[in-house]
Protein backbone atom coordinates (compact mmCIF):
# COMPACT_ATOMS: atom_id res chain seq x y z
CA UNK A 1 0.00 0.00 0.00
CA UNK A 2 2.73 2.07 0.93
CA UNK A 3 4.55 1.56 -2.33
CA UNK A 4 1.45 2.30 -3.93
CA UNK A 5 1.38 5.92 -2.16
CA UNK A 6 5.14 6.93 -3.20
CA UNK A 7 4.31 5.25 -7.06
CA UNK A 8 1.10 7.54 -7.75
CA UNK A 9 0.85 10.47 -5.54
CA UNK A 10 4.24 11.03 -3.89
CA UNK A 11 6.63 10.63 -7.61
CA UNK A 12 3.83 13.03 -9.65
CA UNK A 13 3.77 15.44 -7.09
CA UNK A 14 7.72 15.58 -6.92
CA UNK A 15 7.73 16.04 -10.91
CA UNK A 16 5.14 18.57 -10.76
CA UNK A 17 7.19 20.58 -8.06
CA UNK A 18 10.52 20.02 -9.81
CA UNK A 19 8.98 21.38 -12.77
CA UNK A 20 6.81 24.42 -11.57
CA UNK A 21 9.64 25.44 -9.13
CA UNK A 22 13.01 24.52 -10.19
CA UNK A 23 15.28 27.99 -9.76
CA UNK A 24 17.31 27.81 -12.88
CA UNK A 25 14.97 27.94 -16.10
CA UNK A 26 15.14 24.40 -18.25
CA UNK A 27 11.94 24.29 -19.29
CA UNK A 28 10.37 25.33 -21.87
CA UNK A 29 7.57 27.96 -21.23
CA UNK A 30 4.05 28.11 -22.59
CA UNK A 31 3.58 23.92 -22.17
CA UNK A 32 2.72 23.36 -18.79
CA UNK A 33 -0.41 22.66 -19.08
CA UNK A 34 0.37 19.90 -22.01
CA UNK A 35 2.62 18.35 -19.35
CA UNK A 36 0.30 18.33 -16.65
CA UNK A 37 -2.02 16.64 -18.55
CA UNK A 38 0.27 14.06 -19.66
CA UNK A 39 1.55 13.35 -16.46
CA UNK A 40 -1.43 13.17 -14.75
CA UNK A 41 -2.68 11.06 -17.86
CA UNK A 42 0.31 8.79 -17.75
CA UNK A 43 0.51 8.19 -13.79
CA UNK A 44 -3.39 7.36 -14.59
CA UNK A 45 -2.82 4.46 -16.67
CA UNK A 46 0.72 3.36 -14.74
CA UNK A 47 -1.90 2.91 -11.60
CA UNK A 48 -4.60 0.58 -13.90
CA UNK A 49 -1.41 -1.40 -15.22
CA UNK A 50 -0.55 -1.90 -12.13
CA UNK A 51 -4.22 -2.85 -10.98
CA UNK A 52 -4.48 -5.37 -13.63
CA UNK A 53 -1.19 -7.01 -12.87
CA UNK A 54 -1.98 -7.61 -9.34
CA UNK A 55 -4.72 -9.43 -10.82
CA UNK A 56 -7.33 -7.74 -10.25
CA UNK A 57 -10.30 -8.51 -12.41
CA UNK A 58 -11.07 -5.90 -15.34
CA UNK A 59 -13.92 -5.98 -17.06
CA UNK A 60 -13.96 -4.70 -20.71
CA UNK A 61 -16.79 -3.54 -22.54
CA UNK A 62 -17.39 -5.91 -25.93
CA UNK A 63 -15.95 -3.89 -29.23
CA UNK A 64 -18.14 -5.26 -32.04
CA UNK A 65 -15.72 -4.19 -34.56
CA UNK A 66 -13.00 -6.60 -32.86
CA UNK A 67 -15.24 -9.34 -32.10
CA UNK A 68 -16.17 -9.41 -36.15
CA UNK A 69 -12.35 -9.55 -37.13
CA UNK A 70 -11.87 -13.27 -36.19
CA UNK A 71 -15.70 -14.26 -38.47
CA UNK A 72 -14.61 -11.87 -40.96
CA UNK A 73 -11.11 -14.05 -41.39
CA UNK A 74 -13.17 -17.08 -40.45
CA UNK A 75 -15.74 -16.45 -43.43
CA UNK A 76 -13.15 -16.18 -45.74
CA UNK A 77 -11.57 -18.98 -44.73
CA UNK A 78 -14.85 -20.91 -45.64
CA UNK A 79 -15.29 -19.25 -48.72
CA UNK A 80 -11.63 -19.99 -49.86
CA UNK A 81 -11.11 -16.65 -50.68
CA UNK A 82 -8.17 -14.13 -49.40
CA UNK A 83 -8.12 -11.60 -46.72
CA UNK A 84 -7.20 -7.68 -48.17
CA UNK A 85 -5.67 -5.46 -45.32
CA UNK A 86 -5.24 -1.78 -46.29
CA UNK A 87 -3.01 -0.06 -43.90
CA UNK A 88 -3.39 3.50 -45.06
CA UNK A 89 -1.90 6.16 -47.15
CA UNK A 90 0.54 7.58 -44.15
CA UNK A 91 3.70 6.51 -43.29
CA UNK A 92 5.73 5.70 -40.13
CA UNK A 93 5.50 9.21 -38.58
CA UNK A 94 2.18 8.59 -37.89
CA UNK A 95 0.37 6.57 -35.04
CA UNK A 96 -2.71 5.69 -36.86
CA UNK A 97 -0.05 3.55 -39.65
CA UNK A 98 1.72 2.33 -36.26
CA UNK A 99 -1.62 1.05 -35.04
CA UNK A 100 -2.48 -0.24 -38.07
CA UNK A 101 0.50 -1.86 -38.72
CA UNK A 102 0.16 -3.24 -34.97
CA UNK A 103 -3.57 -4.41 -35.67
CA UNK A 104 -1.98 -6.09 -39.18
CA UNK A 105 0.29 -8.58 -36.64
CA UNK A 106 -3.03 -9.82 -34.81
CA UNK A 107 -4.57 -10.27 -38.28
CA UNK A 108 -1.77 -11.81 -39.69
CA UNK A 109 -1.77 -14.69 -36.86
CA UNK A 110 -5.65 -15.12 -37.13
CA UNK A 111 -4.45 -15.91 -41.30
CA UNK A 112 -1.85 -18.24 -40.22
CA UNK A 113 -4.23 -19.84 -37.84
CA UNK A 114 -6.74 -20.55 -40.41
CA UNK A 115 -4.92 -20.92 -42.96
CA UNK A 116 -6.36 -17.93 -45.35
CA UNK A 117 -4.56 -16.23 -47.91
CA UNK A 118 -3.26 -12.44 -46.85
CA UNK A 119 -3.27 -9.88 -49.06
CA UNK A 120 -1.45 -6.26 -48.31
CA UNK A 121 -0.85 -3.76 -50.64
CA UNK A 122 1.20 -0.92 -49.30
CA UNK A 123 1.24 2.31 -50.01
CA UNK A 124 4.79 3.96 -48.42
CA UNK A 125 7.65 1.63 -49.57
CA UNK A 126 8.98 2.27 -45.65
CA UNK A 127 5.53 0.63 -44.27
CA UNK A 128 5.80 -2.08 -46.19
CA UNK A 129 9.17 -3.57 -45.06
CA UNK A 130 7.89 -2.98 -41.60
CA UNK A 131 4.30 -4.87 -42.72
CA UNK A 132 6.39 -7.27 -44.05
CA UNK A 133 8.98 -7.89 -40.61
CA UNK A 134 5.40 -7.67 -38.90
CA UNK A 135 3.38 -10.40 -40.74
CA UNK A 136 6.97 -12.98 -40.93
CA UNK A 137 7.00 -12.85 -37.33
CA UNK A 138 2.76 -13.34 -36.68
CA UNK A 139 3.54 -16.35 -39.03
CA UNK A 140 6.92 -17.88 -37.19
CA UNK A 141 4.90 -16.80 -33.75
CA UNK A 142 1.90 -19.44 -34.67
CA UNK A 143 4.64 -21.83 -35.65
CA UNK A 144 3.67 -21.41 -39.38
CA UNK A 145 6.30 -20.11 -41.60
CA UNK A 146 5.67 -21.93 -44.49
CA UNK A 147 2.53 -20.37 -45.14
CA UNK A 148 4.40 -16.85 -45.36
CA UNK A 149 4.85 -15.64 -48.80
CA UNK A 150 7.34 -12.76 -49.52
CA UNK A 151 4.52 -10.90 -52.34
CA UNK A 152 1.73 -11.11 -49.44
CA UNK A 153 2.81 -7.33 -48.45
CA UNK A 154 3.80 -5.82 -51.80
CA UNK A 155 4.39 -2.28 -53.01
CA UNK A 156 1.88 -0.30 -55.09
CA UNK A 157 2.30 3.37 -55.68
CA UNK A 158 3.42 6.43 -53.72
CA UNK A 159 0.48 8.37 -54.80
CA UNK A 160 -2.93 8.53 -52.84
CA UNK A 161 -5.30 8.51 -56.20
CA UNK A 162 -3.23 5.75 -58.15
CA UNK A 163 -2.91 3.71 -54.58
CA UNK A 164 -6.84 3.92 -54.58
CA UNK A 165 -7.16 2.83 -57.92
CA UNK A 166 -4.61 -0.30 -57.56
CA UNK A 167 -6.54 -1.42 -54.67
CA UNK A 168 -9.83 -0.83 -55.88
CA UNK A 169 -8.18 -2.93 -59.19
CA UNK A 170 -7.22 -5.84 -56.74
CA UNK A 171 -10.53 -5.52 -54.55
CA UNK A 172 -12.47 -6.28 -58.26
CA UNK A 173 -10.24 -8.90 -59.39
CA UNK A 174 -9.87 -11.24 -56.41
CA UNK A 175 -12.94 -9.98 -54.61
CA UNK A 176 -11.70 -10.71 -51.12
CA UNK A 177 -14.45 -12.41 -48.56
CA UNK A 178 -13.03 -9.74 -46.13
CA UNK A 179 -11.29 -6.68 -45.79
CA UNK A 180 -9.44 -4.88 -43.32
CA UNK A 181 -9.31 -1.03 -43.44
CA UNK A 182 -6.63 -0.01 -40.38
CA UNK A 183 -4.68 3.47 -40.81
CA UNK A 184 -4.54 6.86 -41.63
CA UNK A 185 -6.55 8.01 -44.38
CA UNK A 186 -8.09 10.61 -46.24
CA UNK A 187 -10.31 11.60 -49.31
CA UNK A 188 -9.65 7.43 -50.67
CA UNK A 189 -11.50 5.73 -48.22
CA UNK A 190 -15.14 6.34 -49.23
CA UNK A 191 -13.66 5.02 -52.90
CA UNK A 192 -11.87 2.10 -50.93
CA UNK A 193 -14.82 1.35 -49.00
CA UNK A 194 -17.76 1.38 -51.23
CA UNK A 195 -15.73 -0.90 -53.86
CA UNK A 196 -15.40 -3.46 -51.15
CA UNK A 197 -19.12 -3.10 -50.11
CA UNK A 198 -19.82 -3.32 -53.91
CA UNK A 199 -18.52 -6.95 -54.22
CA UNK A 200 -19.99 -8.08 -51.11
CA UNK A 201 -17.12 -8.33 -48.71
CA UNK A 202 -17.33 -7.92 -44.51
CA UNK A 203 -15.55 -4.74 -44.33
CA UNK A 204 -13.81 -3.43 -40.87
CA UNK A 205 -12.15 -0.56 -40.65
CA UNK A 206 -10.72 1.75 -38.09
CA UNK A 207 -9.13 5.30 -38.70
CA UNK A 208 -8.13 8.06 -36.57
CA UNK A 209 -9.15 10.55 -39.21
CA UNK A 210 -11.95 12.03 -38.06
CA UNK A 211 -13.12 13.51 -41.04
CA UNK A 212 -13.05 9.64 -42.37
CA UNK A 213 -15.22 8.58 -39.89
CA UNK A 214 -18.58 9.31 -41.21
CA UNK A 215 -17.58 7.34 -44.82
CA UNK A 216 -16.58 4.56 -42.86
CA UNK A 217 -19.64 4.00 -41.13
CA UNK A 218 -21.82 4.17 -43.95
CA UNK A 219 -19.77 2.32 -45.99
CA UNK A 220 -18.32 -0.47 -43.84
CA UNK A 221 -19.61 -3.41 -41.64
CA UNK A 222 -17.95 -2.65 -38.50
CA UNK A 223 -16.29 0.55 -37.73
CA UNK A 224 -13.80 1.12 -35.14
CA UNK A 225 -14.14 4.71 -33.66
CA UNK A 226 -11.95 7.46 -31.96
CA UNK A 227 -10.08 5.91 -29.59
CA UNK A 228 -11.34 2.22 -29.97
CA UNK A 229 -8.96 1.80 -32.77
CA UNK A 230 -5.84 2.56 -30.60
CA UNK A 231 -7.66 -0.11 -28.12
CA UNK A 232 -7.67 -2.39 -30.57
CA UNK A 233 -4.11 -4.05 -30.31
CA UNK A 234 -4.14 -3.78 -26.93
CA UNK A 235 -7.85 -5.65 -26.53
CA UNK A 236 -6.47 -8.08 -29.45
CA UNK A 237 -3.06 -8.79 -27.65
CA UNK A 238 -5.67 -9.82 -24.52
CA UNK A 239 -2.82 -9.33 -21.99
CA UNK A 240 -3.75 -7.74 -18.36
CA UNK A 241 -1.13 -4.93 -18.77
CA UNK A 242 -2.68 -3.78 -22.16
CA UNK A 243 -6.29 -3.89 -21.03
CA UNK A 244 -5.40 -1.95 -17.77
CA UNK A 245 -4.39 0.29 -20.11
CA UNK A 246 -7.26 0.96 -21.67
CA UNK A 247 -9.45 0.49 -18.35
CA UNK A 248 -7.21 3.65 -16.77
CA UNK A 249 -7.74 5.50 -20.38
CA UNK A 250 -11.90 5.01 -19.75
CA UNK A 251 -11.71 6.85 -16.07
CA UNK A 252 -9.51 9.41 -17.91
CA UNK A 253 -12.15 9.60 -20.45
CA UNK A 254 -14.74 10.38 -17.30
CA UNK A 255 -12.62 12.75 -15.57
CA UNK A 256 -12.80 15.03 -18.96
CA UNK A 257 -16.62 14.86 -19.18
CA UNK A 258 -16.69 15.68 -15.40
CA UNK A 259 -14.20 18.33 -16.19
CA UNK A 260 -15.39 19.51 -19.45
CA UNK A 261 -19.55 19.91 -17.27
CA UNK A 262 -17.22 21.67 -14.38
CA UNK A 263 -15.66 24.31 -17.21
CA UNK A 264 -19.25 25.03 -18.42
CA UNK A 265 -21.11 25.38 -15.43
CA UNK A 266 -18.22 27.99 -14.03
CA UNK A 267 -18.06 29.56 -17.59
CA UNK A 268 -22.07 30.18 -17.39
CA UNK A 269 -21.09 31.14 -13.56
CA UNK A 270 -18.82 33.50 -14.31
CA UNK A 271 -20.71 35.36 -17.11
CA UNK A 272 -23.43 35.96 -14.86
CA UNK A 273 -21.31 37.43 -12.98
CA UNK A 274 -21.77 34.86 -9.82
CA UNK A 275 -17.77 33.96 -9.76
CA UNK A 276 -15.16 36.33 -10.72
CA UNK A 277 -12.61 33.80 -12.31
CA UNK A 278 -12.38 32.31 -15.81
CA UNK A 279 -11.83 28.95 -15.49
CA UNK A 280 -11.57 28.30 -18.86
CA UNK A 281 -8.03 30.51 -19.28
CA UNK A 282 -6.70 27.92 -17.52
CA UNK A 283 -7.07 25.50 -20.77
CA UNK A 284 -6.12 27.68 -22.97
CA UNK A 285 -4.24 25.65 -25.81
CA UNK A 286 0.21 26.10 -25.76
CA UNK A 287 1.35 26.43 -29.10
CA UNK A 288 4.95 23.95 -28.53
CA UNK A 289 7.78 26.39 -29.42
CA UNK B 1 19.79 -9.57 -28.46
CA UNK B 2 18.65 -8.27 -31.87
CA UNK B 3 14.97 -7.57 -30.38
CA UNK B 4 16.16 -6.43 -27.15
CA UNK B 5 18.52 -3.54 -28.91
CA UNK B 6 15.50 -2.24 -31.01
CA UNK B 7 13.49 -2.50 -27.79
CA UNK B 8 15.89 -0.18 -26.19
CA UNK B 9 16.23 2.10 -29.24
CA UNK B 10 12.12 2.42 -29.57
CA UNK B 11 12.06 3.60 -25.29
CA UNK B 12 15.38 5.83 -25.73
CA UNK B 13 14.57 7.56 -28.69
CA UNK B 14 10.34 7.36 -27.48
CA UNK B 15 11.29 9.33 -24.35
CA UNK B 16 13.98 11.82 -25.76
CA UNK B 17 11.64 13.23 -28.32
CA UNK B 18 8.89 13.63 -25.60
CA UNK B 19 12.02 15.18 -23.18
CA UNK B 20 12.50 17.78 -26.49
CA UNK B 21 9.17 19.14 -26.02
CA UNK B 22 9.15 20.20 -22.55
CA UNK B 23 12.96 20.73 -21.67
CA UNK B 24 14.78 24.06 -22.89
CA UNK B 25 17.86 22.81 -24.57
CA UNK B 26 18.40 24.10 -27.66
CA UNK B 27 20.47 20.78 -29.34
CA UNK B 28 17.82 18.13 -28.34
CA UNK B 29 15.35 20.44 -29.55
CA UNK B 30 17.19 20.70 -32.68
CA UNK B 31 17.38 17.07 -32.60
CA UNK B 32 14.02 16.55 -32.03
CA UNK B 33 12.66 19.40 -34.81
CA UNK B 34 15.44 18.98 -37.24
CA UNK B 35 17.83 15.97 -37.27
CA UNK B 36 15.39 13.50 -36.39
CA UNK B 37 12.82 14.18 -39.04
CA UNK B 38 15.90 14.10 -41.47
CA UNK B 39 17.27 10.97 -40.43
CA UNK B 40 13.63 9.83 -40.70
CA UNK B 41 13.47 11.17 -44.37
CA UNK B 42 16.93 9.73 -45.52
CA UNK B 43 15.31 6.35 -44.50
CA UNK B 44 12.63 6.89 -46.23
CA UNK B 45 14.42 7.63 -49.13
CA UNK B 46 16.39 4.44 -49.05
CA UNK B 47 13.30 2.35 -48.29
CA UNK B 48 11.88 4.47 -51.87
CA UNK B 49 14.20 1.77 -53.91
CA UNK B 50 13.03 -1.21 -51.86
CA UNK B 51 9.76 -0.13 -53.18
CA UNK B 52 10.76 0.20 -56.74
CA UNK B 53 12.48 -3.21 -56.27
CA UNK B 54 9.10 -5.04 -55.12
CA UNK B 55 6.71 -3.01 -57.63
CA UNK B 56 9.51 -4.32 -60.54
CA UNK B 57 9.69 -7.81 -58.88
CA UNK B 58 6.57 -8.91 -58.48
CA UNK B 59 5.22 -8.16 -61.83
CA UNK B 60 7.99 -9.34 -63.75
CA UNK B 61 7.33 -12.53 -61.26
CA UNK B 62 3.89 -12.45 -62.67
CA UNK B 63 4.50 -12.03 -66.52
CA UNK B 64 7.05 -14.95 -66.29
CA UNK B 65 4.58 -17.48 -64.77
CA UNK B 66 1.66 -16.25 -66.31
CA UNK B 67 -0.53 -15.91 -62.79
CA UNK B 68 -3.76 -14.66 -63.02
CA UNK B 69 -4.06 -11.37 -64.68
CA UNK B 70 -0.75 -11.13 -65.72
CA UNK B 71 -1.59 -9.05 -68.56
CA UNK B 72 -2.08 -5.75 -66.54
CA UNK B 73 1.37 -6.31 -65.26
CA UNK B 74 2.41 -5.41 -68.52
CA UNK B 75 0.93 -2.32 -68.48
CA UNK B 76 2.55 -1.46 -65.20
CA UNK B 77 6.06 -2.28 -66.40
CA UNK B 78 5.84 -0.35 -69.29
CA UNK B 79 4.09 2.63 -68.21
CA UNK B 80 7.03 2.49 -65.17
CA UNK B 81 10.01 1.95 -67.99
CA UNK B 82 8.67 4.60 -69.85
CA UNK B 83 8.65 7.52 -67.13
CA UNK B 84 12.29 6.02 -66.19
CA UNK B 85 13.27 6.92 -70.18
CA UNK B 86 11.52 9.97 -69.97
CA UNK B 87 13.10 10.57 -66.87
CA UNK B 88 16.34 10.12 -66.92
CA UNK B 89 17.10 9.28 -70.42
CA UNK B 90 15.58 11.07 -73.06
CA UNK B 91 15.01 15.14 -72.30
CA UNK B 92 13.12 16.57 -75.54
CA UNK B 93 13.59 20.48 -74.39
CA UNK B 94 16.73 22.17 -74.46
CA UNK B 95 17.11 22.74 -70.66
CA UNK B 96 19.12 20.26 -68.60
CA UNK B 97 18.37 16.94 -67.33
CA UNK B 98 16.83 17.59 -63.48
CA UNK B 99 15.13 20.74 -64.23
CA UNK B 100 13.30 19.59 -67.36
CA UNK B 101 11.02 17.29 -64.95
CA UNK B 102 9.63 20.91 -64.69
CA UNK B 103 10.04 22.34 -67.76
CA UNK B 104 6.99 22.52 -70.33
CA UNK B 105 8.40 21.25 -73.18
CA UNK B 106 9.83 17.92 -71.82
CA UNK B 107 8.11 14.84 -72.64
CA UNK B 108 8.36 14.16 -68.68
CA UNK B 109 6.21 17.06 -67.98
CA UNK B 110 4.01 16.48 -71.03
CA UNK B 111 3.09 12.64 -69.88
CA UNK B 112 2.69 14.51 -66.14
CA UNK B 113 0.39 16.36 -67.01
CA UNK B 114 -1.69 15.36 -70.08
CA UNK B 115 -1.43 11.24 -68.45
CA UNK B 116 -1.11 11.41 -64.99
CA UNK B 117 -3.05 14.47 -63.71
CA UNK B 118 -6.14 13.68 -65.51
CA UNK B 119 -6.15 10.20 -64.20
CA UNK B 120 -5.28 11.03 -60.85
CA UNK B 121 -8.48 13.76 -61.44
CA UNK B 122 -10.81 11.06 -62.64
CA UNK B 123 -10.50 8.78 -59.18
CA UNK B 124 -11.00 12.17 -57.25
CA UNK B 125 -14.44 12.65 -59.23
CA UNK B 126 -15.71 9.47 -58.99
CA UNK B 127 -16.03 10.53 -55.41
CA UNK B 128 -18.89 12.28 -56.72
CA UNK B 129 -21.06 8.98 -57.58
CA UNK B 130 -19.34 7.08 -54.20
CA UNK B 131 -20.32 9.39 -51.98
CA UNK B 132 -24.39 9.54 -53.53
CA UNK B 133 -24.43 5.68 -53.01
CA UNK B 134 -23.27 5.57 -49.58
CA UNK B 135 -25.88 8.64 -48.31
CA UNK B 136 -27.95 6.87 -50.37
CA UNK B 137 -28.00 3.77 -48.58
CA UNK B 138 -27.52 6.05 -45.08
CA UNK B 139 -30.24 7.55 -45.49
CA UNK B 140 -32.63 4.55 -45.72
CA UNK B 141 -35.13 5.16 -42.86
CA UNK B 142 -34.38 2.07 -41.01
CA UNK B 143 -34.43 3.34 -37.51
CA UNK B 144 -34.64 6.70 -35.82
CA UNK B 145 -31.05 7.60 -35.64
CA UNK B 146 -31.07 7.24 -39.62
CA UNK B 147 -34.18 9.19 -39.63
CA UNK B 148 -32.32 11.86 -37.87
CA UNK B 149 -29.18 11.48 -40.41
CA UNK B 150 -31.75 12.25 -42.87
CA UNK B 151 -33.63 15.02 -41.63
CA UNK B 152 -30.27 16.55 -41.06
CA UNK B 153 -28.88 15.72 -44.66
CA UNK B 154 -32.13 17.21 -46.31
CA UNK B 155 -31.67 20.56 -44.32
CA UNK B 156 -28.38 20.76 -44.61
CA UNK B 157 -28.37 20.13 -49.12
CA UNK B 158 -31.34 22.83 -49.03
CA UNK B 159 -29.86 25.52 -46.58
CA UNK B 160 -26.30 25.26 -48.92
CA UNK B 161 -28.22 26.09 -52.07
CA UNK B 162 -29.49 29.42 -53.13
CA UNK B 163 -33.38 28.39 -52.86
CA UNK B 164 -32.65 27.64 -49.49
CA UNK B 165 -32.74 31.27 -49.41
CA UNK B 166 -36.32 31.47 -50.74
CA UNK B 167 -38.30 29.12 -48.54
CA UNK B 168 -40.26 31.08 -46.56
CA UNK B 169 -40.56 30.60 -42.81
CA UNK B 170 -44.45 29.20 -43.28
CA UNK B 171 -42.90 26.12 -45.63
CA UNK B 172 -40.40 25.47 -43.03
CA UNK B 173 -43.04 25.22 -40.20
CA UNK B 174 -44.77 22.85 -42.24
CA UNK B 175 -41.78 20.84 -43.05
CA UNK B 176 -41.41 20.58 -39.49
CA UNK B 177 -45.12 19.53 -38.69
CA UNK B 178 -44.50 16.86 -41.38
CA UNK B 179 -41.07 15.50 -39.82
CA UNK B 180 -42.96 15.57 -36.74
CA UNK B 181 -45.87 13.69 -37.66
CA UNK B 182 -43.31 11.30 -40.04
CA UNK B 183 -41.72 10.05 -36.17
CA UNK B 184 -44.77 9.79 -34.03
CA UNK B 185 -46.52 8.15 -36.96
CA UNK B 186 -46.59 4.95 -35.21
CA UNK B 187 -48.14 6.27 -31.59
CA UNK B 188 -51.36 6.93 -34.31
CA UNK B 189 -53.84 3.85 -33.99
CA UNK B 190 -55.79 5.27 -36.37
CA UNK B 191 -54.92 6.89 -39.61
CA UNK B 192 -57.81 9.35 -39.53
CA UNK B 193 -56.94 10.54 -36.24
CA UNK B 194 -53.50 11.45 -37.59
CA UNK B 195 -54.65 12.70 -40.59
CA UNK B 196 -57.04 15.21 -38.98
CA UNK B 197 -54.41 16.48 -36.06
CA UNK B 198 -51.94 16.87 -38.46
CA UNK B 199 -54.03 19.06 -40.89
CA UNK B 200 -55.46 21.02 -37.76
CA UNK B 201 -51.56 21.20 -36.83
CA UNK B 202 -50.62 22.91 -40.04
CA UNK B 203 -53.61 25.11 -39.94
CA UNK B 204 -53.72 26.61 -36.39
CA UNK B 205 -49.39 26.24 -35.69
CA UNK B 206 -48.66 29.32 -38.60
CA UNK B 207 -51.72 31.74 -36.83
CA UNK B 208 -50.14 30.92 -33.37
CA UNK B 209 -46.73 32.05 -34.81
CA UNK B 210 -48.28 35.07 -36.53
CA UNK B 211 -50.29 36.02 -33.31
CA UNK B 212 -46.83 35.54 -31.19
CA UNK B 213 -45.13 37.57 -34.37
CA UNK B 214 -42.67 34.31 -34.06
CA UNK B 215 -42.14 33.79 -37.82
CA UNK B 216 -38.39 36.10 -37.78
CA UNK B 217 -37.06 33.17 -35.62
CA UNK B 218 -33.68 31.48 -37.15
CA UNK B 219 -35.52 27.95 -36.94
CA UNK B 220 -37.70 29.11 -39.80
CA UNK B 221 -34.71 30.39 -41.95
CA UNK B 222 -33.47 26.93 -43.36
CA UNK B 223 -30.26 28.70 -44.34
CA UNK B 224 -30.00 30.06 -40.72
CA UNK B 225 -30.95 26.46 -39.50
CA UNK B 226 -28.79 24.33 -41.41
CA UNK B 227 -25.35 26.52 -39.86
CA UNK B 228 -26.49 25.76 -36.49
CA UNK B 229 -26.62 21.95 -37.17
CA UNK B 230 -23.33 22.53 -38.49
CA UNK B 231 -22.42 24.42 -35.05
CA UNK B 232 -23.48 22.76 -32.58
CA UNK B 233 -24.49 19.07 -32.95
CA UNK B 234 -22.16 18.36 -35.48
CA UNK B 235 -19.18 19.87 -33.76
CA UNK B 236 -19.67 18.42 -30.53
CA UNK B 237 -20.02 15.47 -32.19
CA UNK B 238 -16.23 15.56 -33.72
CA UNK B 239 -15.53 16.88 -30.56
CA UNK B 240 -16.20 14.28 -28.47
CA UNK B 241 -14.42 11.79 -31.01
CA UNK B 242 -11.16 14.00 -30.94
CA UNK B 243 -10.98 13.84 -27.10
CA UNK B 244 -11.06 10.31 -27.48
CA UNK B 245 -8.49 10.07 -30.47
CA UNK B 246 -6.16 12.23 -28.10
CA UNK B 247 -6.56 9.95 -25.71
CA UNK B 248 -5.99 7.21 -27.56
CA UNK B 249 -2.85 8.22 -28.69
CA UNK B 250 -1.33 9.52 -25.72
CA UNK B 251 -1.87 5.88 -24.49
CA UNK B 252 -0.83 4.04 -27.64
CA UNK B 253 2.19 6.36 -27.14
CA UNK B 254 2.44 5.59 -23.68
CA UNK B 255 2.22 1.91 -24.32
CA UNK B 256 5.09 2.15 -27.20
CA UNK B 257 7.43 3.78 -25.29
CA UNK B 258 7.46 2.27 -22.08
CA UNK B 259 8.15 -1.24 -24.19
CA UNK B 260 4.80 -2.66 -23.54
CA UNK B 261 3.23 -2.42 -27.09
CA UNK B 262 5.41 -5.08 -28.38
CA UNK B 263 3.81 -5.95 -31.39
CA UNK B 264 5.14 -4.49 -33.98
CA UNK B 265 8.52 -5.77 -33.05
CA UNK B 266 7.10 -9.23 -33.15
CA UNK B 267 6.38 -10.15 -29.92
Amino acid sequence: MMNKYIKFIFIPSLILLFYFFFPLQIFLIGNETTFVSILFICFAIEYFIDKARNGEQIYMRPIAAIKAMEEAVGRATEMGKPVLYVPGISSLDQIDTISGLIILGHVAGMTAEYEANLHVPVCVPIVMETAKETCKEAYLKKGRPDLYRDDMVHYVTDDQFAYAAGVNGIILREKPAAIFFQGKFYAESLLLAETGNSIGAIQIAGTGSSSQIPFFVTACDYTLIGEEFYAASAYLSGSPEMLGCIKGQDYIKVGCIILIITVFMCSVLNSYGYINFDISSLFRISVIK
Amino acid sequence: MKRKIAYFLVVFIGFLTLLGHFISYPPLNNFIDNDATQWFDIISGFAAFLGVINLLQLHLNKVANKRSNWKFSIFTLVSFIVMIIFGFIYNGSNVAMGPHLKEEGSAFYWMFHNIYLPLGATMFALLAFFVASASYRAFKIRNFEATLLLISGIFLMIGRVPIGQLVPWWMSLEIYIFLLFAIIASRFKEKKTMLYSMIGTMIFMPLLILFFNLSDLGIFKIPEFQEWIMAVPATAGSRAIMIGIALGTIAQSYRIITGRERSILGD
